[in-house]
C-alpha cells in the first residue's frame, strides 16, 4: 500500500467518507470512488480492497442500502443508498471526526 | 433446514454478485483511463463471506486456538476468573450431586426399577408370617424382608460393643443381586450364622484385610462366619447414606421385618397394587388381627421420582435442596458477573487490536465469535476446575458421620446427571460472562464516541446486580444463623450440662424374662448410684431426642364421663428419673420406690392435663384407659419437655413407672446425674454398666451430645447458608472494589484538577466513597425488594417464631453489606486522594 502517495485513511474514516458521498443520492460503488477522489481534489484514492469490504459492513450494519440498477451506460450495477440509520451514525462520526481534526491542528499550530 | 438451503443459494448469489459488481467497477476504471488495481476478486469474496457469517465453523478451530494465546497474555484476569467460577461452579455441582444422592440415587441392587416396598394393614413393618404370606401367594417373583433398626453386641476379644446390624430374611442377597466386593452374599440354605459386612466397618475394624472372609466374628456371644464384604459405594434401599455395619439373618424372633419385593416381568406397580389387595383380603380371613390388613396396603416405588411422589420427606428434603440449588446459583450468578466486569475492563484495553481486525475488514461476527470463545474457554477451565472441587467435597462429605445415632456413609457420585449439570453450568457461564463484554468491545470499537460514559454506566449495572444479588443470598444466610441461635436457645426441658446417658442393649437370649430385667435395672442403678460423683440415676423406656413413642388412645374420664381421643408422647421410668432430668415436678409426687398393685400410677405433664383432664383438677384424678380395667391415677403433675425437636410445640406426656409395665424390650437406658462435668464420667459409668452384665453392648455418651441430633437441621442450615453468603458477600466486594479501581483511575485527571485547584484530600476520598455509597445504596434497594419476596417459602426450615419477614435480618444485612462495600470502596478512595496532581495532570 505503501506505493500510493495518497495518505492513508484513518480506520472509520471511510465510513465517514462512503456516507457523505451517499449524501447526494444513490451511487455505484465505483462513483462512490470517484466521488471521494474528486471531492478530494484527487488527494484521496479508494482501493475497491477497502471500498467493498466497507460497502458490505456498512449495508449489513444497516447504514446503507443496495439495490441492483442500470448504469449510465447501460449495465448491470449496484446503487447503494444512505438509510435513516446511516444518516445518523453520520452525523455521529462527523462530530467525532471534527473535534478530532480540530483537536490535531490545534496541537500542531501550536510551538511544544 | 429451510433457512440453510436460503443461506445456501444466498451465498452463491452473493459471490456472483461481488463478481458482477468488482467487474463493472474495473470496467468504469478502464473506460475512465484508471489503473486497473491490482485487487485480489477472491480476497474480496472471501472477506465478503465472513461479513454473512458462513464460515462460523470453519473459523472455530482458528479462534479457539488464538482465544487460548490471549488469555494466556493476561495470566492475573485468568487466575482470577477462573478461582471465581471454579468456586462457583465446583460450590453447584457439588449440591447437585448431594441433592442427586438423597433424591435420586439408586440402590445397589439389580434392576432396582423392578424392586418395589410393600405395606401391608399400614404398617412400615410385618411380622414373619406375613411376609411368608405375600411371598406364597406367588404375587411376586419373589419377596424379601429387613429390619434396619438394630443393634447387635460385637465382641472384638476386648470388649463388646453395639454395632448397627440390619436382620434379613435369607433370601435378600439372592433376590436382590447388586455387589459385592470380596466373597458372597448370604445364600438361602447359609445357616443362621453368617455375616456380610459393611466396607465401613471391614475397613475401621477388621482393618480392610480381604482375608477376613471365612473368618468368624462374635456377635451376640454367638460365632458368625464372614461370607462377603460389600462394596464402598453400596447403597442400602432405604437410602440417605444409611450404611449400617453388618448384614445377618433374622436372628430374633419378635423381629418384624419391612418388606420388599421384585416384580414379575412386565407387571407394573398398578398391577402389584391390585394383586396385592386380594391377597391382603385373603390374609385377613386367614390369619384375623386387630387390624384389616387390607387398609393401608402399599406398593411402592423405591427411586426415582415415583419413590418421591410417594414419601413425604422425600419431597421436604427435595425443597430443601431446590432451595439450596437457587442459592447457589445466586452465587455462581455473582462469581459471573465478577468474570463479566474483568472481561470488559479487558475490552477497553482491547479496543485498539478489535479496531485493527475490523478495519482489516474482519466481520463483527467474526469478532463476536473469538470474544465468546475466550468466555468459552474461561467458563471450560472453571468448570474442570469445580469439578477437582466437587470432588473434594465428594471425599470429604464421604468420610464425614453426622451426629446421629445411625451410621451414615454418603456418596456424591460423578453420574451422568452430574456431569450433564455441569456441561449446563459451563454453558450459562460462557453466556453470562462473555455475551455482555463482546457486544460491548465489538459496540465500542465501530462506534468509538459512545464508548466511555457507556462502559462505565454498565459495569456499575453490573456492579449493582451484584449486590442485589448478594443481598438475597445474605438474607438467606442471615436468617439460618439467627435460626441456629435461637434453636441452641430454646431449653429442651432437661438438664443438658449434668447429665449422661447410657444406652444398653441386653443380650436377647438371656434376658427373655421380664423379671430377669427388672432385677438388672435395680442392680445397675445400684452401681451407678454408688459411683462417688453421681448424685442420682434413673432408668427410662426412652430418652427424649434420641427415640420417641407416641400413643393415640381412647381415654374416659368417669368423673364427668368423658371420653377423649389422647395424643401423647409415652415413656416408663424409675422414680428418680425426674430429678436426675432436672424436670420440675409441679405437684404431686414422683413413683413410689413400689406403687400400690391395684391401681396404675401415672405422672403427667402439664399440656396433657390441661388438654385431656379438664374441668376438675387432674392430680389425684383417674381415668381408664382404651379397655383396660384397672383405672389409672394421676399421682404427680410435671413441666413438660420437647421431646423430638428443639421448635416443636409443647406436647402432651405421660409417664408410667418402668418397674410396673412388662418390659419387653431388651434395650435399656440410663441417666446419670453427675456433679462434676458429665464428660468425665462416661469412664466410670461405662465400667460400672460393665460390672453389673458384661454381655451387655453399651453406648455412654453426655446427653447434651445425644440431642445433637435436633440441633442438626439448624446447625447444617446455618453453616451451609452461612459459607455461601461469605462468599457471594466476598464476591460481590471484589466486584465492588474493580469497579472503584477502575473508576479512580478514569477521574485521576478530574481528581488532580481538584486537588490543584485547592480540594482537600479529605473529600476526594468522600467523594469516592460516595459514588460507591450510591451504588450500595440502588444494590441493597433492589435486594432488599428482591429478599422480601424470595425468602418466604425459608419459613419452612425456620423454628417456629422466627418469622422470613422480620426487619431485623433485613436490617443486619444492608448493614452488613454496606460496611463490607465501603471497606471494599476505602482503598480505591484513599489511592485517589493520594494522587499526585502534576503527575495525573500528565496522565493519558
Amino acid at each position: 500500500m505503501a506505493k500510493s502517495d495518497s495518505p492513508m485513511l484513518l480506520q472509520g474514516t471511510l465510513d465517514l467518507l462512503i456516507l457523505h458521498a451517499l449524501q447526494r443520492g444513490p451511487l455505484h460503488g465505483y462513483s462512490i470512488a470517484q466521488t471521494i477522489h474528486l471531492l478530494s481534489d484527487q488527494a484521496l484514492k479508494v482501493e475497491e480492497g477497502s471500498l467493498y469490504p466497507a460497502l458490505y459492513r456498512l449495508e449489513l450494519d444497516g447504514a446503507i442500502a443496495a439495490q441492483w440498477g442500470v448504469s449510465e451506460n447501460n449495465r448491470k450495477a449496484k446503487y447503494y443508498e444512505i438509510t435513516k440509520r446511516g444518516k445518523k451514525l453520520l452525523a455521529a462520526e462527523q462530530e467525532t471526526w471534527n473535534r478530532l481534526s480540530l483537536g490535531v491542528q490545534r496541537v500542531l499550530e501550536r510551538q511544544p | 433446514m429451510r433457512n440453510f438451503f436460503l443461506k445456501l443459494r444466498r451465498r452463491r448469489d452473493m459471490e456472483r454478485d461481488v463478481e458482477t459488481e468488482l467487474a463493472f467497477h474495473r470496467e468504469m476504471a478502464a473506460a475512465h483511463g484508471n489503473p486497473i488495481p491490482m485487487g485480489n476478486t477472491t480476497v474480496l469474496k472471501e472477506q465478503a463471506r465472513d461479513l454473512w457469517r458462513f464460515a462460523l465453523a470453519e473459523n472455530l478451530w482458528r479462534d479457539v486456538v488464538y482465544g487460548a494465546r490471549s488469555l494466556r497474555r493476561s495470566p492475573a484476569l485468568v487466575i482470577t476468573a477462573l478461582l471465581s467460577l471454579g468456586l462457583g461452579i465446583g460450590i453447584n455441582t457439588g449440591i447437585f450431586s448431594m441433592a442427586v444422592e438423597f433424591l435420586f440415587s439408586e440402590p445397589s441392587v439389580t434392576d432396582a426399577r423392578s424392586v418395589v416396598s410393600v405395606k401391608i394393614g399400614g404398617n412400615s413393618h410385618s411380622s414373619k408370617e406375613i411376609v411368608d404370606f405375600v411371598r406364597a401367594s406367588g404375587l411376586f417373583q419373589d419377596v424379601v424382608g429387613e429390619n434396619e433398626e438394630t443393634y447387635i453386641n460385637w465382641d472384638d476379644g476386648a470388649e463388646t460393643r453395639q454395632i448397627f446390624s440390619v436382620q434379613l430374611t435369607k433370601n435378600y442377597f439372592t433376590v436382590l443381586g447388586g455387589p459385592m466386593a470380596y466373597g458372597r452374599g448370604i445364600l438361602p440354605q447359609d445357616p443362621d450364622e453368617v455375616v456380610v459386612l459393611s466396607d465401613r466397618f471391614w475397613r475401621t475394624r477388621l482393618s480392610g484385610d480381604p482375608a477376613a472372609v471365612g473368618r468368624a466374628i462374635r456377635l451376640d456371644g454367638r460365632s458368625y462366619t464372614v461370607v462377603g464384604i460389600l462394596p464402598a459405594n453400596y447403597r442400602t434401599l432405604i437410602g440417605f447414606g444409611f450404611s449400617p455395619d453388618v448384614y445377618v439373618p433374622r436372628y430374633l424372633d419378635d423381629t418384624i421385618l419391612a418388606i420388599y419385593a421384585r416384580l414379575k416381568p412386565g407387571m407394573t406397580i398398578g398391577q402389584a397394587r391390585a394383586g396385592l389387595l386380594t391377597v391382603a383380603e385373603r390374609m385377613d380371613k386367614a390369619m384375623p388381627a386387630p387390624y384389616k390388613y387390607v387398609e393401608g396396603t402399599q406398593v411402592a416405588a423405591i427411586a426415582g421420582m415415583e419413590r418421591i411422589k410417594s414419601e413425604t420427606e422425600m419431597q421436604t428434603v427435595g425443597l430443601f435442596f431446590g432451595m439450596l440449588l437457587v442459592v447457589v446459583g445466586l452465587v455462581l450468578m455473582i462469581a459471573c458477573v465478577n468474570v463479566a466486569s474483568l472481561l470488559l475492563a479487558r475490552g477497553s484495553a482491547r479496543r485498539q487490536e478489535l479496531a485493527i481486525r475490523l478495519s482489516l475488514g474482519a466481520g463483527r461476527g467474526r469478532l463476536f465469535q473469538q470474544l465468546l470463545v475466550e468466555s468459552a474457554w474461561l467458563a471450560l477451565l472453571g468448570t474442570a476446575l469445580g469439578l477437582i472441587l466437587r470432588e473434594a467435597m465428594a471425599t470429604a462429605v464421604g468420610r464425614y458421620q453426622p451426629p446421629l445415632p445411625i451410621p451414615i456413609r454418603l456418596h456424591m457420585a460423578l453420574d451422568w446427571r452430574v456431569t450433564l449439570y455441569a456441561i449446563l453450568l459451563a454453558t450459562f457461564a460462557t453466556v453470562a460472562c462473555g455475551l455482555l463484554p463482546a457486544w460491548r468491545s465489538i459496540r465500542q470499537s465501530i462506534a468509538p464516541n459512545l464508548r466511555r460514559e457507556g462502559r462505565m454506566r454498565m459495569q456499575r449495572a453490573l456492579v449493582v446486580a451484584q449486590l442485589t444479588l448478594s443481598m438475597v443470598v445474605l438474607t438467606a444466610s442471615v436468617l439460618f444463623l439467627r435460626n441456629l441461635l435461637r434453636a441452641n436457645a430454646i431449653s429442651p426441658g432437661f438438664d443438658v450440662r449434668h447429665t449422661l446417658y447410657a444406652d444398653v442393649n441386653l443380650p436377647p437370649r438371656a434376658y427373655r424374662d421380664v423379671q430377669r430385667k427388672r432385677v438388672y435395672v435395680d442392680a445397675a442403678l445400684r452401681e451407678l448410684t454408688a459411683l462417688p460423683a453421681v448424685e442420682s440415676a434413673a432408668a427410662a423406656r426412652v430418652i427424649p431426642f434420641t427415640a420417641a413413642t407416641r400413643f393415640m388412645i381412647g381415654i374416659k374420664l368417669p368423673d364427668t364421663g368423658k371420653q377423649v381421643h389422647a395424643f401423647f408422647y409415652w415413656n416408663a421410668v424409675s422414680p428418680d428419673y425426674f430429678r436426675t432430668m432436672g424436670i420440675p415436678i409441679g405437684r404431686g409426687r414422683t413413683f413410689l420406690p413400689v406403687e400400690g398393685a391395684a391401681t396404675h400410677a401415672v405422672i403427667v405433664n402439664r399440656a396433657f392435663a390441661e388438654r385431656y383432664l379438664p374441668d376438675r383438677d387432674a392430680l389425684g384424678r383417674s381415668f381408664l384407659w382404651g379397655d383396660i380395667r384397672e383405672p389409672y391415677v394421676v399421682v404427680g403433675i410435671v413441666a413438660g419437655t420437647k421431646n423430638f425437636s428443639i421448635g416443636e410445640d409443647d406436647q402432651p406426656q405421660l409417664y408410667e413407672d418402668l418397674a410396673s409395665i412388662a418390659n419387653d424390650r431388651t434395650q435399656m437406658q440410663f441417666v446419670v446425674r453427675s456433679a462434676t462435668p458429665p464428660g468425665t464420667q462416661i469412664q466410670a459409668v461405662r465400667a460400672a454398666l460393665r460390672r453389673v452384665e458384661p454381655d451387655a453392648g453399651l453406648e455412654v455418651a453426655t446427653l447434651y451430645s445425644s440431642i445433637g441430633l435436633a440441633f442438626l437441621p439448624s446447625q447444617v442450615g446455618a453453616a451451609l447458608l452461612g459459607g455461601l453468603g461469605a462468599l457471594g458477600l466476598l464476591l460481590a466486594a471484589l466486584g465492588l472494589y474493580g469497579v472503584m479501581v477502575y473508576t479512580v483511575s478514569r477521574r485521576i485527571r478530574e481528581i488532580g484538577v481538584r486537588l490543584a485547584l485547592g480540594a482537600d484530600r479529605r473529600n476526594i476520598t468522600g467523594m469516592i466513597l460516595a459514588s460507591a455509597a450510591k451504588l450500595i445504596l440502588i444494590g441493597s434497594a433492589a435486594g432488599l425488594l428482591c429478599a422480601f419476596f424470595l425468602v418466604k417459602p425459608l419459613a419452612m426450615f425456620l423454628v417456629p417464631g422466627l418469622r422470613p419477614s422480620d426487619p431485623v435480618s433485613f436490617v443486619a444485612v444492608a448493614v452488613l453489606l454496606a460496611v463490607t462495600g465501603l471497606a471494599a470502596a476505602w482503598g480505591p478512595a484513599r489511592r485517589a486522594a493520594a494522587v499526585d496532581p502534576m503527575t495525573s495532570l500528565r496522565y493519558e
